[in-house]
């Protein structure tokens, strides 16, 4: 049975929705990052990285980046059709999870709730803080647009919703932050997937 | 004819890399990052993420983010053998790019290049380069055991060796920091290749000694 290393409220979430939907058994390790759990011995020893999502595969194999273990668990279980087949679906699926991790998440999101690690001049903060806003505004307005007229952001539902809909959780949930109206509709309709409420449940956002 | 927007010696050079590997004719654009004229409005028409790389498709379609127009030109050009078939070798690469991306990339160049973008104090800026270099040597550590002895990171040569030159290039040509050896053996081997050398000279860059 696969593991989810798995932090409640983090990006994990959008990988623990995929495992729901694929509806096989897995596990979750539970990571309790107030007592900094990523980065025991133990959990390094998984994974060197210190990060969830952390995949331990059936034959013992971990596998890091939101990304790739999106892509692993779509392409082992293809009659989930969680991932388009064709090329040009393929790579707009990879476009999406791309700028949710790589700039929404890590370019944005973390200016903002990590600021400390970018310097410890307390009255930089703010600043950090505006700016990091402003990019995950200026994103989530980008998919707002690729959202126009759509259920879904590659037409059918796929990884990309999930990745979207963790950076949707934290605008409201833990940023109290309005959405655009499509992303709004975005995510009341993942809210309606019975794997969305599940994750929800067992993170408590119910 | 496709046309890439880039500016030298950036992320965008992962994406000629492997234009010059399929051999593919392209077109290529300047977008000025010194003078801000990613945040032009022509170019913000071109991609409204003011950001390159941009890939500009002949059917007037553009695709974004390296990994994307990376994975685009592996699987547009199977001849060009960038890509294993298996979806274990796919989704390796894809653990590699999104690293080298969001963490290397963006956690940790991105401080030690530009600390200013985080913080307007200068007082503030060796901190937030220190802790970039610690990001990308941890990252560089992570890749190096990943490669180990091997040539390439995942087993024969793919786009993700050309998404690791981008790190490389910039952290000993601009930087010069120490990479573990066989990082630094990996860099060598693809300053060897054909296709970097034309990818560094379209960029107006030399080539260094390898
Ligand atoms: N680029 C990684 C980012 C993973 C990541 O930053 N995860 C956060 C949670 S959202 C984490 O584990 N943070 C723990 C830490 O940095 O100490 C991915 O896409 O998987
Ligand atoms: N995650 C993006 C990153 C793109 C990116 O950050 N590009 C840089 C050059 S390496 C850029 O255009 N910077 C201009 C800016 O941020 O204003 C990708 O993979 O394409």
């Amino acid at each position: 049975m696969p593991t989810l290393c798995h932090a409640a409220g983090t990006c994990s979430m959008g990988i623990h929705v995929i495992l729901e939907e694929i509806g096989k058994p897995y596990e979750i390790r539970k990571m309790d990052f107030a007592n900094q759990a990523q980065y025991k011995p133990d959990f390094m020893a998984i994974n060197p990285k210190s990060k969830v999502p952390t995949l331990i595969r059936d034959d013992g194999s971990v596998l890091t980046e939101w990304p790739a273990i999106a892509m692993f668990l779509a392409l082992s279980n293809p009659d989930k059709k969680l991932v388009p087949t064709d090329i040009e679906g393929m790579v707009r699926a990879q476009e999406a999870m791309a700028y949710c991790t790589a700039t929404l998440h890590m370019q944005g999101w973390t200016r903002i709730w990590r600021t400390v690690t970018y310097t410890e001049i307390e009255s930089e903060h703010p600043k950090i803080k505006a700016r990091g806003k402003e990019i995950i505004d200026k994103g989530i307005a980008i998919f707002d647009k690729q959202l126009t007229g759509k259920d879904w952001l590659l037409g059918d539902f796929s990884i990309a919703d999930c990745a979207l809909y963790f950076l949707e959780v934290w605008f409201v949930e833990r940023g109290n932050l309005a959405l655009p109206a499509n992303i709004a509709a975005h995510y009341e309709r993942m809210k309606q997937r019975p794997s969305v409420q599940a994750s929800r449940k067992y993170d408590g956002f119910a | 004819m496709p046309k890439l927007y880039y500016w030298p010696a950036t992320c965008s050079i992962t994406v000629r890399v492997i234009l010059e590997e399929t051999g593919l004719s392209y077109e290529d654009e300047a977008v000025d990052l010194g003078a801000k004229k990613q945040q032009s409005p022509e170019f913000l028409k071109v991609n409204p993420k003011a950001k390159v790389p941009a890939y500009l498709r002949d059917d007037g379609s553009l695709i974004t983010e390296v990994p994307a127009i990376a994975l685009w030109l592996a699987l547009t050009n199977p001849d060009a053998n960038l890509l294993a078939s298996d979806y274990e070798t796919r989704v390796r690469t894809l653990e590699i790019f999104d690293y080298i991306a969001g963490t290397i990339h963006m956690q940790g160049a991105a401080r030690a290049w530009r600390p200013g973008s985080f913080s307007e104090t200068e007082a503030a800026h060796d901190a937030i380069r220190a802790r970039g270099k610690d990001i990308v040597m941890r990252g560089l550590d992570i890749l190096s055991q990943t490669l180990g002895d091997k040539d390439w990171l995942t087993g024969s040569y793919s786009i993700a060796d050309a998404s690791l030159f981008f790190i490389e290039y910039w952290a000993r040509e601009k930087v010069g920091y120490q990479m573990p050896a066989n990082i630094e053996a990996h860099y060598h081997r693809m300053l060897g290749r054909p296709a970097v050398q034309r990818a560094l000279a379209r960029e107006g860059l030399v080539v260094p000694a390898f």
